[in-house]
């Protein structure tokens, strides 16, 4: 039997039996009398060993073997467990996973003797050659599908005598974010904006509800005339507890995405064009393209969705390999690991947490004595979250320790010739110190997390993504930082603006509302000149200063467009609003000397090209 | 305890029709406002269990009353009152974290209706 089609398959499984591994060997370490997680974890490396053997891969079912046997002693409660036994498991399943991917780039390493005699000491027993064993059955499910959030697709029609069906779909979609992740949610949320809107709304939701629960809860909103919660077609396989694989070459998808981004300036184009033109029947074909292009969008942007929970899942373990290096007791809790986010913007998320979650307990978190000290529990805390807020997904990273001392960066910033102006550091101007390459407070280089450089790094990244990167921070109590990054990287909703002849696109994300530049309610703010709007002091930005756009002559009111991210906001005056579109990132090969606020470029719907503005940039 | 309430209308005669549908429904009614900034104020004052809040108002308008209220307190209950054809900025509203809506004219069964279902 030609063996090496499986071998793909033979490493993601086990990489996903191994990430279920590193899980319940920290559940299990936190609570050492719980017996559920030696079951999973027992199962799991079983699991990897029939693998294995199957594929012939012998130092994989070695090294298994053993761990097996161990874990076997203990299940059973022949052997105790103990701090000793936890970082040998940890070492066995490190080395377990080297083992694996090794095999399967075909140099395969000789077992780690050393290792292996540690383990079957601990074993208390030497361990039977794998090869006279027989290769187990088929392989036990590692995860127990009742112990995640379920998905459901989740069908309303409302009733039809009911006065503003769209906005009562609004409501229920507001109750089920209350219950979970809600996600593909048919038709996009402009239409119920619509009188046409027809009452018939659909969406997933991911939640730990019961469907009865759920089933209440939005009957609750009322007028509802049929409600239906079924199993997701696509996903009915994961019902079981089968692990879950990507079928789909992620190159796929990635091509596929950029296709349909084509298609939506071409769609964008023909319905200009149609509505330039009049004829009734190319409208109503447009119309009819402009649906299923929407459709397929809405379709490939969440086949490429995926929760953040799969990057979040490997910093437990960091966490506590941290806490033991740097000898500080830090609880890690991790919240809205369900959240979803492009697959493109995931893979690039990760390395700047990293970072963040390394400073965090590195530089955030107190040793035990000082906290002890500063009248704080022993145990630091350092929180992993994740949120939807507004298109945007923000994750913060919040350590309760001894928070960034503002005197201090201050100090040094003057030092380096940063001075900013002020006296009082605000946490915009705190994040831009931060952010300069190289700069740092550190006072001792340690081993963890280097000269406290990163968040340069952290900052370049998140930037790339368009996204925006915002820190907290109140002395003795701790820092908050937070990353906010699109949904999606490919296709965005923008609000089209004119300034001096040309058009810019604003990603709608950032938009906060369209207000009307008054002259008569300018004032000024230490010499910049600021807009009143109602009540609320925001400094503005005049795009045709920006683009050295000759001064045409200006009208003394003009529309303006708030800019906000997080609790900062900018009035960004233009000459006109043109409208909104969805618009196709494209790639942008930035040259050298291009301006900060320059975030990308598109075609628009008549074909000509537009820059995008860098909401972060202009705050 | 009767569920207390706050009226926020700019129209006498709207928060005077409210007042009278819920008042005869056994609400007390705490308070009333006649702008945005004065629903914002008021809420923070008086706590109340329910409030009704037009969308177009002088000084901050409903939706913009929403947001600030439900800054502090997401909980909130916030019932919209709107006209026929404001369904976007009922929607909007709604986003900001109203929790129902009736539309006008009114009819008492159907404001109380909606009353019930916000404090459920």
């Amino acid at each position: 039997m030609d063996l090496s089609k499986y071998a793909a398959l033979f490493v993601t499984e086990s990489r996903e039996h191994l990430k279920a591994c590193n899980t319940s060997l920290l559940e299990w370490e936190s609570n050492p009398g719980a017996t559920e997680p030696v079951g999973r974890l027992f199962r799991a490396v079983h699991t990897i060993k029939g693998m294995a053997a199957t594929m012939g891969y012998s130092s994989v079912a070695q090294l298994s073997h053993c761990i097996e046997n161990l874990l076997d002693g203990l299940r059973q409660g022949r052997l105790g467990t103990s701090p000793a036994v936890f970082q040998l498991l940890f070492r066995g399943i490190d080395a377990l996973g080297r083992t694996v991917e090794a095999a399967t780039v075909g140099t395969e390493e000789p077992v780690d003797s050393a290792l292996v005699a540690e383990l079957d000491a601990a074993a208390g027993s030497q361990s039977a050659s794998v090869s006279e064993e027989k290769a187990p059955g088929p392989p036990q499910h590692a995860r127990r599908a009742t112990d995640l959030p379920r998905l459901r697709q989740v069908s309303v029609v409302i009733r039809s005598g009911a006065v503003m069906r769209g906005a009562r779909a609004a409501l229920i979609l507001r109750r089920a974010e209350s219950l979970g992740a809600v996600s593909g949610v048919r038709p996009p949320p402009a239409e119920l904006e619509r009188d046409e809107f027809d009452g018939r709304c659909a969406f997933r939701l991911q939640s730990r509800h019961s469907d009865a629960e759920i089933e209440a809860a939005l009957r609750a909103v009322g007028e509802i005339d049929t409600l239906l919660l079924e199993e997701p077609v696509a996903r009915r396989g994961e019902a079981q507890g089968v692990t879950r694989h990507i079928r789909i070459e992620l190159r796929r998808l990635d091509v596929l995405m950029k296709q349909v981004g084509e298609l939506v300036v071409a769609k964008n184009r023909l319905s200009s064009l149609g509505s330039q033109i009049g004829e009734p029947a190319l409208t109503e074909v447009s119309e009819r393209i402009s649906r299923l292009v929407s459709a397929m969008q809405t379709e490939v942007i969440e086949a490429r969705m995926t929760p953040v929970g799969e990057v979040f899942e490997r910093f437990p373990r960091l966490v506590r390999d941290l806490s033991r290096d740097l000898g500080k007791q830090i609880r890690f809790d991790m919240e809205g690991e369900e959240i979803e986010l492009d697959r493109s913007i995931l893979d690039d998320i990760g390395e700047p947490l990293l970072h963040l979650i390394r400073n965090a307990a590195d530089h955030g978190l107190e040793s035990p004595a000082e906290r002890i000290v500063a009248g704080k529990p022993a145990q630091g805390r350092i929180l992993l979250s994740a949120a939807l807020e507004r298109n945007t997904v923000a994750i913060r990273v919040t350590d309760d320790g001894r928070g960034i001392d503002r005197d201090r960066i201050l100090a040094k910033a003057r030092r380096e010739g940063a001075a900013p102006e002020t006296d009082t550091l605000t946490d915009d101007l705190l994040v831009r110190i931060l952010a300069k390459p190289g700069f740092s407070t550190a006072e001792t280089v340690s081993g963890v997390s280097g000269r406290g450089v990163g968040v340069d790094v952290v900052m370049t990244r998140v930037r790339a993504l368009g996204g925006t990167l915002e820190v907290r921070t109140e002395l003795g109590r701790g820092t908050t930082f937070v990353i906010r990054v699109p949904l999606t990287l490919a296709i965005v909703r923008a609000l089209l603006t004119q300034a001096g002849g040309e058009r810019y696109a604003v990603p709608l994300a950032y938009v906060a509302e369209t207000v009307e530049f008054d002259r008569r309610a300018v004032t000024a703010v230490r010499d910049r000149e600021a807009l009143v709007v109602r009540d609320q002091v925001i400094p503005t930005v005049h795009l045709r200063e920006l683009v050295s756009a000759p001064a045409g002559p200006t009208s003394a009111r003009r529309p303006t467009v708030i800019l906000e991210i997080g609790e900062r906001r900018t009035a960004l005056v233009v000459d006109a609003l043109v409208g909104q579109q969805d618009i196709v990132v494209e790639p942008f090969d930035a040259p050298r000397g291009l301006p900060p606020f320059v975030g990308g470029a598109t075609i628009l719907a008549d074909g000509a090209p537009a820059l995008i503005l860098d909401a972060a940039a202009l705050l | 305890m009767n569920h207390t309430v706050l009226v926020c209308d700019d129209a006498i005669f709207m928060r005077t029709m409210i007042s009278d549908i819920l008042s005869q429904a056994g609400f007390e009614v705490v308070g009333e406002a006649e702008s945005g900034l004065q629903a914002v104020e008021k809420y923070r004052e008086l706590k109340p269990d329910l409030v009704t809040m037009d969308i177009v108002m002088p000084d901050m308008g409903g939706i913009e009353a929403v947001r600030e209220i439900c800054k502090t307190d997401p909980d909130a209950k916030i019932l919209m009152c709107s006209a026929m054809g404001q369904q976007a900025l009922v929607v909007e509203a709604i986003q900001a974290g109203a929790k129902d809506f009736v539309v006008k004219p009114f009819q008492p069964s159907r404001v109380l209706e909606a009353v019930q279902r916000v404090l459920a």
